[in-house]
């Protein structure tokens, strides 16, 4: 099995979760990337996907495992060819068996377009969002794991698969509590965690040091 | 210029499905380079309904094939972002390089059904356009249009400085090169429409003289037609998102209501051999993971067996399902079923007993109806069953015959398949009569005998266990009799309507009844008049249009309708409709 670390930039940051495994499946199709079908009436490619992400916030660091008998090398090569510019893969390795990406990621880091500095985590951080109809107003501290900075940017580290945290109502809330320009679009993805031992480790690290 | 791709971006994660405006699909052609002529081809519906048009695929890469014009695409905009275009007073953008509909040197609009006039004025109101062809100077595009609508033009004739009658296949790039020899000679508008009035299919409204005819343009040489291998592949899920292969244009049934089996003739088949290689194209070119077969009644098309003998590896080994819209019971065979893996059958019935078949010419006999028995056998269980309701001569007892048609697949489900009962859904539609068909003169019943008919149905339904039953809208069906067969006065009606907020019509949750009702009537104009009988010496809107097919056939048509007897098949020999002087008829 071969999973793909690839981005979803450009154009490719307001596809719906679905519409990517939908465009996934075409993208193995016409790169001719030979895939195992699950058995029963309605077979179906074995691609496996890392946790979805809310419509509008870009990635560099989004995760698919294939079963495929190609090297790793040929499957991003043949991805690429067939994929366009804004979801390339950019890195590919191969794991002796599903690595089971939906199920394991707990943690995703996502760079804001707001100053490292421009909010104080300590003071804890509420989001506010409107389901079915009414206004839902949610402590999510717990769910921050880390905030920190690259190249002076707010770098946050969000739960994420079973219990997340959605990084669009982060920056929502963010933006009208620092006043702090920009747009939703501006988030990105910068890498997903498994946890190992209390510890959040980076997907490839994880997969390519013990399997 | 103006860029307007960066006040679009933070607009985009405001809109609800951000994807149908962001453009960058598989296979969009962004052309970067400087071009003579652009043109924005036009949808005035959704994305999602837009991008599942063949006929925008195909105009999209014929015009894109030539390397000196550029061809981008717009679809309508939900109402969200309709709205927030507005607010950010940023106008209608095509998807490719983000350029204002009316920067382009043409703007063609796809329209496709009579529900869609208000789209086109939707569209021109966010562009920034005006609506009539007299209000536009120089400085604005030469707005086009074409789609099976184009059969009668009159009530949009004025919005458009042109329109293409019949295929626009050759003849929108023939309008686009006069377009860039004009701008390159300083020719005014008015020059380039008198100069396109002369391309064959081209119908420029504000230059009608007095007994013109404008002849349908058909494209002969159907087997190398411009086809699209390399078509759009859609952001989100659009309503066909498949691998489409056209395998003939025109029909030889000759049903009598139907505009489409009139309208396309004369019929042109393409070879199996094209057809399997263009979806093996589309397939390699798209990944789509499945491809469907299109053409009016695909049962009949003569290359069925070779296509298929032709495509089996292929659609094995890449894990491609092939998929058969349009058959007709009497040409359905269980091994070609068997072939595309599915659970649902749908066939179009279309009245309830052999009398009211025989008038309405669908020649599908009980015994063919039998035919499900093979796809139960071929391991299916739900068949999906079109009917119409309120066809000339229709009586309660053909209505009960619907009923009849369910009891008896039901009855064959169980001989055939045991114990669990089918699932049988019902779909019925009003008829409409339509421009250039036997029935063009037909009244339409009225709103209440609709109702009534559905009710009854519904009660006959309601006794048959597994069977669901869906119907369209009787307000709807009355609008596009009206439209259908409407003259100049009813741009004016579009056009209130459009103000008084119609909008999305053929959407049931959209439409907007009472707007339509209070534009006829500020306009002064009984609906009534165009869904009514009309006289068969009369003089119809739609008559300086030669689709081929001579007015007297149609009317030799209708009086066998009247008699009950049907007409062959185009296939067992001509039935000299007078569609092949446009062009040769391949089955004959």
């Amino acid at each position: 099995m071969i999973v793909l670390r690839y981005t979803r930039l450009g154009t490719r940051r307001f596809l719906s979760h679905i519409d990517v495994l939908r465009d996934f499946g075409r993208i193995v199709r016409r790169a001719d990337i030979p895939v195992g079908y699950s058995g029963g009436f309605n077979p179906h490619a074995l691609l496996f996907f890392s946790p979805p992400m809310p419509v509008g916030v870009g990635s560099v660091a989004e995760y698919a495992a294939i079963d495929t008998p190609l090297t790793a090398d040929e499957t991003a090569e043949r991805f690429n060819a067939a994929s366009g510019e804004d979801m390339r893969a950019e890195e590919a390795f191969e794991v002796p068996r599903n690595p089971n990406l939906a199920g394991r990621i707990v943690a995703a880091s996502y760079l804001f377009p707001f100053a490292a500095d421009a909010y104080d985590f300590s003071r804890g951080l509420t989001v506010e969002y409107v389901k079915k109809g009414e206004t839902v107003r949610e402590d999510v501290s717990e769910r921050i794991f880390a905030a920190g900075e690259k190249e002076g940017r707010m770098l946050l580290t969000l739960a994420s698969g079973n219990v997340t945290l959605r990084a669009d109502r982060v920056f929502a809330a963010l933006k009208g509590l620092t006043g702090c320009d920009g747009d939703v679009s501006d988030v990105v993805k910068t890498e997903q965690f498994f946890r190992e031992d209390g510890v959040l480790v980076p997907v490839r690290e994880a997969l390519v040091r013990k399997e | 210029m103006e860029n307007f791709s960066d006040r679009l971006l933070p607009l985009l994660s405001q809109a609800e499905k951000p994807s149908r405006y962001t453009g960058g699909e598989w296979n969009a052609v962004k052309k970067t380079h400087p071009v003579r002529a652009r043109f924005c081809l036009c949808f005035p519906d959704l994305y999602e309904i837009g991008m599942s048009n063949l006929g925008m695929q195909i105009l999209y890469s014929e015009i894109n094939s030539h390397d000196d014009f550029a061809c981008e695409r717009c679809y309508a905009p939900a109402e969200d972002m309709a709205a927030l275009l507005k607010a950010h007073r940023i106008p209608l953008l095509s998807l490719e390089t983000a350029t204002p509909l009316k920067d382009f040197d043409v703007v063609g609009f796809s329209v496709q059904f009579e529900l869609l006039y208000t789209g086109v004025l939707y569209m021109l109101d966010l562009a920034g356009i005006p609506f009539r062809a007299e209000d536009r100077g120089e400085e604005f595009p030469i707005l086009l249009a074409g789609g099976p609508c184009a059969v009668n033009p009159e009530p949009f004739a004025d919005f458009f400085d042109c329109v293409v009658i019949g295929e626009g296949e050759g003849v929108d790039a023939a309008v686009l090169a006069l377009v860039a020899e004009g701008k390159e000679k300083g020719w005014s508008k008015r020059e380039i429409l008198r100069r396109a009035k002369e391309i064959t299919g081209v119908y420029v409204p504000s230059m009608r003289e007095k007994g013109e005819k404008v002849v349908k343009a058909v494209y002969a040489d159907f087997e190398h037609a411009p086809y699209p291998v390399r078509p759009v592949v859609a952001n989100t899920e659009a309503v066909h998102d498949r691998a489409v292969i056209e395998l003939y244009r025109g029909c030889a049934s000759g049903c009598r209501f139907c505009q489409a089996g009139y309208y396309y003739r004369p019929i042109r088949e393409r070879s199996p051999e094209r057809c399997a290689q263009q979806a093996k194209d589309i397939v390699e070119n798209t990944g789509y993971g499945e491809i469907a077969m299109c053409s009016l009644s695909t049962g009949d098309y003569s290359g069925l067996h070779a296509l298929m003998d032709g495509l089996r590896d292929f659609v094995h080994e890449k894990r491609v399902n092939l998929s058969l819209p349009s058959l007709r019971l009497s040409s359905f065979s269980g091994d070609i079923a068997q072939e595309s893996r599915r659970s649902s059958l749908t066939f179009a019935p279309e009245a309830g007993t052999q009398r009211l078949r025989d008038v309405i010419n669908k020649n599908v006999t009980d015994e063919e109806i039998d035919n499900v028995a093979k796809a139960f056998e071929a391991g299916y269980d739900s068949v999906k069953l079109y009917f119409m309701l309120g066809l000339p001569t229709e009586t309660d007892e053909d209505i009960a015959g619907i009923a009849a048609i369910c009891a008896r697949l039901r009855e064959l489900y169980f001989k055939t398949r045991g114990k669990r009962g089918p699932n049988i859904s019902v779909s019925c539609a009003v008829f409409i009569p339509k421009p250039c068909t036997p029935f063009q003169w037909e009244e339409q019943i009225t709103f209440d005998e609709m109702l009534r008919k559905q009710n009854y149905l519904r009660g006959l339904l309601r006794r048959i266990k597994g069977v669901s039953f869906s119907w369209h809208g009787a307000e709807s069906s009355v609008l596009e009799a009206a439209l259908a067969r409407g003259d100049k006065r009813l741009s004016r009606v579009i056009e209130r309507a459009y103000e008084l907020g119609a909008k999305f019509d053929s959407w049931s949750e959209k439409f907007d009844w009472e707007a339509w009702q209070r534009a006829f009537d500020d306009e002064g104009i009984d609906m009534r008049e165009f869904t009514g009988a009309w006289d068969t010496e009369a003089d119809l809107p739609w008559d300086f249009i030669d689709t081929g097919v001579s007015k007297r056939y149609l009317l030799a048509q209708r009086k066998l309708a009247y008699a009950g007897i049907t007409t062959r098949s185009c296939r067992e020999g001509c039935n000299g409709c007078g569609a092949n002087r446009l062009g040769r008829c391949t089955i004959e």
